[in-house]
């Protein structure tokens, strides 16, 4: 099964393409390869409606380059599209209906789009319960566009802060109260509520950089703490672009979250908590 | 495994895609057989569906043919028997009984069918004669169906007029109008 799985991973964002390879071991992740291209400002604006890719150009040549130095030939990559594109809850399904079509029922109603042109898939988290994603259609159309002038083999394509919360909730951790985990993203991050395998609670928000963003971060993470029925100091782990200096903000103040995964082994220079997409090579 | 892809995704094949091909042409290669036999079986049912079909409508064709030859027969044994209780000079002697003096026979046509038909072309010399033989024919039991044609009233009244005639033994012959005109066929030509 695991051969039947692409083993490279592209991630798309507002602030860079990166992609890799890598596979999880029971001490953290071992990156096999990894590499990362910066893009220039407002090049990739995630949004959930308009257009992302904005100067298509520029960011078919920094994934030309990027597939450059992972040595991406005619093997098919993995497409991870970044948070903030997707429409995105946590759902109790009922017993005689799928995942998507309850999803098609209770979320596609209230999407600022036409019902046909959402793409809808989830995650499941255990009995009757999913978080299911909707995307529009045109959005999609518009990274796999740039994908393919990059000369790039897409095989399937997900969303990285699904992949990640599923790499995430795999491996719940030690802690039996409530774990808080944060997936950040570029644009946007993610937040979810677990407990004994559980998945209490989901929250998706648009992210505002600057130098009071750890303090809202930590607010957030109260806040779906609450939310999840517990507001006690629950543990906190975070993953995605940012999570080291995410985490050493938090520890200069007295918290105690800790990085989603850690690396096994040496690693390919980069911490593997700053990769969401990691979450899917698991 | 999640795909949010815009387009269907491609996919190495494994063993077990493989297999399922395997599995799937063999099935299609069976269902493609069994819909050949099942073909060939729709042909043949449909073939003797056809040849049934042929042969009711040959057996039909028959029948008709049977009772067109029966139609002639019982026409020819009615008019016989119309012949033996009606015949022509019996049919016109009645006729003629229910003639006014002033009212002749011109011409006389019967056809023994069902009914035996008449028709008549009468020559009358004045039209209340006319109207008084009409009026005895349509009262008479041995004819009826009485249709008046075209009359052609300047002089003499010239007309046509079709009727039918019913057996004597289904109606009495009225001898009281016999006597009282005293007509006969050789009167009315």
């Amino acid at each position: 099964m695991r051969r039947s799985r692409p083993r490279l991973f592209v991630a798309l964002d507002a602030g860079s393409v990166s992609g890799g390879a890598g596979t999880r071991g029971g001490g953290g992740f071992r990156l096999a390869s990894h590499a990362r291209v910066p893009l220039g400002p407002g090049a990739l604006a995630p949004s959930p409606f308009a257009p992302n890719v904005v100067r298509p150009g520029e960011v078919v040549d920094a994934l030309r380059e990027l597939a450059r130095s992972l040595r991406i030939g005619a093997e098919p990559v993995c497409l991870l599209l970044p948070d903030g594109i997707a429409r995105l809850a946590l759902l109790d399904v009922p017993a005689d209906v799928t995942p998507q079509q309850y999803a098609r029922f209770r979320i596609v109603p209230g999407l600022p789009y036409p019902a046909e042109e959402a793409v809808i898939d989830v995650l499941p988290v255990g009995p009757g319960r999913a978080v299911v994603a909707a995307v529009r259609r045109s959005v999609i159309e518009g990274y796999e566009a740039v994908a393919e002038q990059a000369g790039l083999a897409q095989d399937r394509l997900d969303l990285t802060p699904l992949a990640a919360l599923s790499g995430l909730l795999r491996h719940p951790g030690d802690a039996g109260g409530l774990m808080v985990d944060v997936v950040l993203g570029d644009a946007a991050f993610c937040l979810a509520a677990h407990q004994d395998g559980v998945l209490r609670a989901l929250r998706n928000r648009r992210r505002d950089p600057g130098p009071d963003e750890p303090r809202r971060l930590a607010e957030e993470v109260q806040r779906t703490s609450v939310l999840a029925g517990d507001g006690a100091g629950p543990h906190v782990r975070v993953v995605g672009a940012g999570a080291g200096d995410l985490l050493a903000s938090w520890r200069a103040n007295g918290g105690t979250a800790e990085p989603g995964w850690r690396s096994e082994g040496a690693g390919a220079g980069v911490e593997p908590s700053e990769l969401a997409w990691l979450g899917a090579t698991d | 495994m999640r795909d949010f892809s815009s387009r269907p995704r491609r996919r190495a094949a494994r063993p077990v895609d493989l297999a399922v091909l395997a599995a799937g042409t063999a099935a299609f290669v069976l269902s493609g057989y069994t819909t050949t036999n099942a073909w060939n079986g729709r042909q043949r049912a449909r073939a003797r569906v056809e040849e049934t079909r042929r042969e009711s409508e040959a057996v039909q064709a028959r029948v008709r043919e049977l009772d067109a030859r029966r139609e002639p027969a019982q026409a020819i044994a009615y008019q016989a028997l119309l012949t033996a209780e009606a015949p022509p000079p019996r049919v016109l002697a009645d006729l003629v009984a229910l003639m006014p003096g002033d009212v002749r026979l011109d011409a006389v046509s019967m056809t023994y069918g069902e009914p035996l038909g008449l028709r008549v072309e009468v020559v009358a010399r004045t039209p209340s004669s006319y109207d008084l033989f009409l009026d005895r024919l349509q009262r008479s039991p041995l004819f009826t169906d009485v249709l008046p044609g075209e009359e052609n009233r300047d002089g003499e009244l010239r007309t046509s007029i079709q009727m039918t005639y019913r057996s004597p033994e289904g109606a009495p012959r009225p001898p009281a109008q016999r006597a009282s005109e005293g007509s006969t066929p050789e009167r009315a030509r």
